[in-house]
């Protein structure tokens, strides 16, 4: 992997933060999912977001982009306050999303879901929807493997399809930050080769990734630095060396693997 | 679809166009007569499957858009002397403005809530139309207003084509101006719907979560969708008014059953289609009433048709549904699909170069 110079030619370029969460709490009722969660992304980094089952990850997601307004806090992106805007405000600016549990919609072909990302957000517009956003859908499920795909629908697609269609979507609205839920889950050894390709690529772009997992398995050559929570809150944050040798973060995977 | 799919439909449709405008000199008057009212009820089912068939958004109370807009236009014309095209523009107009005030609280939370408010908000209406009998009729409902085109004389044109009495001159008038507001709203749905605001709201109906992740803003689409809907609804409504079919009565544009009629319409048809709704608005208009004034009796239990047609009537839709569960229009093109792949196999390659 190449990833270590290209990382340092980075890190001397630009180490501007471009989402910052201060505070950050979410309750559902009595249950607290996310409890007074700070930490900050860099710019161009490739984040690892990990912690076990039912750590908040997931609603952390939810509260970045938009999905939910937090019970208290605030989230900050590019240095603005953008706590409870509306999702597709968000995806606007720049923040787009892969859901953990899939959300093709199965009325349509592979392409007509990427294409789904190239509409306008007005009711009124004369912009050909057509000719150029079908070409733009293409190149798009081309870049995530999906080409062979173009007119099956999401129920005809392997596992691993129904996750590139995710990542298609995404990033067929432009994203600055784009954040991936679980993407390792479930796929062979092969498929998580090829999604790290891909990722690194989107960074090489200059996209900003925040990649969930449990562990740092399937982490390890991708990412810059690491935040782990657990029971919602945040108990390391570091590169994935320091995260390794850190002992609360041992004690939270109780000897288990991280 | 493919190109041959499309060629198909293409000639189906000017066939239907055809035969729509030439009913007159097909049809006998009354039947021309039946004709045009059940073009108000294919309008009426069109403008709930833009809104529920596409976007998934189930609404049981499209009767208080009918409501509006019609009880507006009769009454402006009534009382306050308008003319009908100023009280039809107006009915329009309040119909959209009840789907925004209905819309706006109702579509910004997901789920069946806009089905109940939409359940209750024509049983409201209903009630002022009798606590104010006076200005707005009552249960017997507003009856004389101005007729959009008057047609008190034969027309020279109609009478050379062999149309003889003032009142048949004047049904095919009204024939026409049906079918005129019929195909108009026809294309405009088909227009929105074929263009990327129909895959949103399609997209809607599947997974409001994908469309948040794409930057669409869904309420704003559905909030579109419905008052869209609620205007053509009232268009056509408001016109209906001015015509010599109706008048202005909750049995006809208020009631519960109107609602669900446009609803059952819509499964029928094919949800999401327009073309479906469209249609069986039509045809089931005919089917209602054929059943409505039949003496016939039926064997066995000898009850007359005419007594228990509504009985049979929703028993034959329960049926279609059961058996169609995907309405009439998905069936058909399915058949015709079907068919020709078997008649000509090659069909599938050869399409893609025609
Ligand atoms: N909509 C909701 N309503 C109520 N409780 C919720 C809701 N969403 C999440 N929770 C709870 O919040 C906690 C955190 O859930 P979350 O899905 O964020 O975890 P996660 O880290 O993504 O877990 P996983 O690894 O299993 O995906 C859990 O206890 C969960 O039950
Ligand atoms: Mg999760």
């Amino acid at each position: 992997m190449s990833t270590h110079s290209t990382r340092s030619a980075r890190d001397t370029a630009q180490s501007a933060d471009i989402l910052r969460l201060e505070n950050v709490t979410k309750r559902f009722g009595s249950v607290t999912a996310i409890d007074d969660l700070s930490f900050t992304i860099r710019d161009g980094d490739i984040v690892g977001f990990i912690g076990p089952n039912g750590a908040g990850k997931s609603t952390t997601f939810d509260c970045v982009s938009g999905a939910l307004a937090p019970t208290s806090g605030s989230v900050y992106y590019r240095g603005e306050d953008v706590t409870g805007r509306p999702q597709h405000a968000l995806v606007r600016r720049g923040i787009a999303r892969t859901y953990q549990t899939f959300r093709p919609l199965n009325d349509r072909t592979i392409l007509e879901n990427v294409a789904l990302s190239q509409v306008p957000n007005s009711l009124f517009s004369l912009t050909d929807f057509r000719a150029d956003t079908e070409e733009r859908a293409r190149e798009i499920c081309e870049r995530v493997g999906l080409e062979e795909y173009l007119s099956q629908t999401p129920d005809e697609l392997p596992h691993a399809g129904l996750l590139r269609l995710e990542v298609g979507r995404a990033l067929g609205t432009d994203p600055d930050l784009l954040l991936i839920d679980e993407p390792f889950a479930g796929l062979t050894s092969d498929e998580i080769d090829q999604t790290v390709k891909l990722f690194c690529s989107l960074r090489e772009d200059g996209m900003t990734l925040v990649v969930i997992d449990h562990n740092m398995h399937g982490l390890l050559d991708l990412v810059d630095r690491v935040v782990v929570i657990s029971f919602g809150e945040k108990i390391a944050q570091g590169t994935p060396e320091e995260i390794h040798n850190d002992p609360t973060v041992q004690e939270a995977y109780l000897g288990g693997e991280l | 679809m493919t190109r041959r799919n499309i060629e198909s439909h293409r000639i189906v449709g000017i066939v239907c166009l055809i035969g729509l405008a030439s009913a007159p000199f097909l049809l006998g008057i009354l039947t021309l007569r039946q004709l045009t009212a059940a073009l108000f009820l294919g309008m009426f089912a069109m403008s709930w499957d833009y809104v529920s068939g596409y976007t998934g958004q189930l609404s049981f109370g499209h009767s208080m858009f009918f409501g509006i807009g019609g009880y507006t236009a009769a009454v402006l014309n009534l009382n306050v002397g308008l003319s009908p095209v100023v009280t039809i523009l107006a009915g329009t107009v309040a119909a959209g403005i009840a789907g925004l005030l209905v819309g706006v609280p109702a579509l910004r939370l997901r789920g069946p809530y806009l089905a109940l408010i939409t359940l209750i908000a024509p049983l409201v209406l209903v009630q002022i139309v009798n606590i104010y009998p006076d200005m707005l009729g009552g249960e017997g409902g507003l009856q004389g207003m101005d007729l959009l085109v008057a047609v008190d004389e034969p027309i020279g044109v109609l009478s050379a084509v062999g149309f003889e009495s003032a009142f048949e001159h004047r049904v095919v008038v009204y024939y026409y101006v049906a079918l005129l507001l019929f195909l108009a709203i026809y294309a405009l749905f088909y227009v929105f719907t074929r263009s990327y605001v129909g895959s949103v709201f399609t997209a809607i109906r599947e997974d409001e979560d994908a469309v948040a992740a794409v930057g669409v803003d869904a309420a704003k689409f559905k909030l579109f969708a419905f008052t869209m809907s609620g205007v053509v609804g009232g268009l056509a409504a408001a016109t209906l008014v001015h015509t010599p079919l109706a008048g202005a009565a909750p049995e006809r544009l208020l009631v519960l059953p109107v609602s669900i009629e446009v609803v059952l319409i819509g499964f029928l048809g094919g949800m999401g289609t327009i073309t479906g709704p469209a249609a069986t608005g039509i045809v089931f208009y005919f089917v209602r009433d054929t059943l409505q004034a039949s003496d016939a009796v039926i064997p066995l239990v000898g009850l007359p048709v005419g007594e228990v047609w509504e009985v049979l009537f929703y028993s034959i839709a329960l049926l279609v549904l059961f058996a169609l569960p995907r309405g009439v229009l998905p069936w058909l093109s399915d058949l015709s699909r079907t068919v020709r792949d078997r008649n000509d196999p090659s069909a599938e390659p050869i399409s893609e170069t025609h």
